[in-house]
């Protein structure tokens, strides 16, 4: 059994961006997020998408990155495709075309377009993040800012847990089949999961007991291993990315001219071609799903 | 005679990382065979046997089980021929009781509840599981479950019976059990292979070891000349039984004694011999 395993993680490297701290670094992406989610304007999206494109470039993270596109495509289209035909907009629609028995309307173009490039304008930045970050600089930052020490273990500890949970998942359907098990559906559910939950609650037990054993919880100034420092770029960096991120949250939520659901008008032709090629790319990767997991 | 487990130049690469864990693997088992695998971890012991349930599939080569191709069956339809114990139970322990536990595999390859129902009470007899029956199978003690685990895959009654480090980390009641299902299989016909790095065990059991080092099969042999082998000994980094090493020792460097000893019996023996001359 082997699932698709998407590259969330640090790709070793000595650009611009890898050597920057952490902390401006996440700064910027939970920034990027704000604007994102604070605005539907497809330029400001479209703009914050194409400079997250330019830092996936610098940092040279590209391979990694096109895996992850490869996830978020299928999701876009889909988005681009549904929301032509219902939006999540509020009424009055404009219709642009009919076509049976649905209707494409001029909202719906504007709000899949726009969720589409929030998608890829958030997720580049966050993905540059973590690409360029090695989790434990990023959990030491953290703590330098005030995190307390025990919530940033625990984060550090899930995020171990999970690949060490499919490990074992894989472990126990082996040994189930090993037993005739029928390999799918309901009633393979209790003998595939209740040997991970205890296996999972077994090993949180031992890990407590071993962790106390190495003094975790006592007090005083703690080490760490690895050193993360902070230079006077690394501050006006921080300061830049709350003033621009802030500012542009700001701008975006007061201007009203950015609004331009009515004044973007898409044509005919433009949004049947949209919604069609969304459709079909969407549909090829279902089908391309179904045949891999057909195959295996 | 037709064996049982063929393997015919058997290569495994991990997809994962590229790495080689079995090269250019054949050998033949005979039904009734009791075998040993031994190597240093990594050295593809796991790699090896998990190919004869279907667990993996050859990257080239072919392994045949009774005559079938395995790279074209599913781990649930061999599962009824190639029984593989765990060395972790806790790998398949899931059930409510002891009993719905040892009946899960008999009842999966579509036994009648009659048939079911006498295994589970064979099972329980032989690996003296009467008292825990009705407990639940996370209740027990990890030797006991490590029985359970044995008791689970013997209801099936596979021709073939592959024991991953049957007693490693086990107190002396569940080690004795062990020497008595391998025994106990033997008399039933069933042919048994044993990947384990106790060495005490194989001395006394196995008919035959095979020796992995870096994923090649370097010797396929009797343990007595598996363990007169210097050379491969000290290329695995395994060591003989110290009864083995002593009778090594005085046979080969004070010429004292004519036979290698694989256990306190022959040792005996041995000195016995000695003394008459």
């Amino acid at each position: 059994m082997q699932g698709v395993v998407i590259p969330i993680s640090m790709i070793p490297g000595d650009s611009i961006i890898h050597q920057m701290n952490p902390l401006p670094k996440l700064t910027w992406a939970v920034g990027i997020l704000a604007v994102s989610f604070a605005t539907r304007n497809p330029a400001v999206l479209g703009a914050a998408f194409i400079l997250g494109l330019l830092l996936v470039l610098v940092a040279q993270v590209g391979g990694a990155y096109l895996k992850v596109v490869m996830v978020l495509l299928p999701v876009s289209l889909a988005l681009i495709t549904l929301q032509s035909i219902a939006p999540a907009f509020p009424r009055p629609w404009t219709p642009i075309i009919g076509f049976g028995p649905f209707t494409i309307y001029q909202e719906g173009v504007y709000s899949g377009i726009s969720m589409a490039l929030r998608i890829f304008s958030m997720t580049t930045w966050a993905m540059v993040f973590i690409m360029t970050s090695h989790p434990s600089d990023i959990f030491t930052s953290l703590k330098q800012v005030g995190m307390p020490y025990v919530l940033n273990f625990i984060l550090i500890m899930t995020l171990q847990l999970i690949p060490i949970l499919q490990n074992e998942f894989r472990v126990v359907l082996n040994a189930q089949k090993s037993r005739a098990m029928k390999g799918t559906g309901f009633g393979a559910l209790l003998p595939s999961m209740v040997p991970v939950f205890v296996g999972a609650i077994e090993r949180v037990q031992q890990l407590s007991i071993s962790l106390e054993s190495r003094a975790f919880g006592s007090t005083g100034q703690k080490t760490s291993y690895r050193r993360v420092r902070i230079s006077v770029w690394d501050v006006l960096n921080l300061i830049m990315a709350v003033v621009i991120t802030a500012g542009t949250t700001y701008w975006v939520v007061v201007d009203k001219s950015l609004e331009w659901s009515r004044t973007l008008v898409f044509g005919q032709v433009f949004s049947i071609s949209l919604v069609t090629i969304s459709t079909l790319g969407f549909l090829t990767y279902l089908g391309l799903a179904v045949y891999l997991v057909a195959r295996s | 005679m037709e064996p049982i487990i063929k393997v015919e130049n058997l290569t495994h690469i991990y997809s994962t990382g590229n790495v080689v864990a079995v090269k250019d693997v054949s050998l033949e088992i005979n039904p009734g065979e009791i075998l040993g695998v031994i190597g240093q971890n990594g050295s593809g012991k796991t790699t090896l046997v998990k190919h004869f349930i279907g667990l993996l599939k050859p990257t080239k080569g072919k392994v045949y089980v009774s005559g079938i191709d395995v790279s074209h069956q599913r781990v649930q339809q061999m599962a009824a021929k190639v029984g593989y114990v765990y060395q972790n139970p806790n790998h398949q322990l899931f059930a409510r009781t002891v009993r719905d536990e040892l009946a899960f595999g008999p009842k999966n390859i579509g036994l009648s509840d009659e048939e079911v129902e006498e295994r589970v009470v064979q099972a329980v007899k032989f690996f003296n599981l009467e008292e825990f029956l009705e407990l639940h199978p996370y209740r027990i003690s990890f030797p006991l479950r490590k029985l359970v685990g044995m008791a689970s895959i013997y209801t099936m009654r596979p021709d073939v019976f592959i024991l991953d480090e049957p007693t490693t980390g086990q107190d002396n009641i569940t080690t004795q059990t062990v020497y008595r299902l391998i025994h106990k299989l033997r008399d039933e016909g069933a042919t048994v292979l044993c990947v384990a790095h106790d060495m005490i065990l194989l001395a006394e059991v196995v008919d035959r070891m095979l020796v992995l080092r870096d994923s090649e099969l370097i010797m396929d042999a009797t343990p007595r000349e598996v363990f007169s082998n210097y050379e491969v000994m000290s290329s695995t980094h395994l060591t003989p039984p110290q009864i083995t090493t002593l009778s090594l020792r005085l046979k080969e460097r004070y010429q004292l004694l004519d036979q290698t000893a694989l256990s306190i019996d022959e040792m005996v023996g041995a000195v016995k011999n000695l003394s008459k001359q």
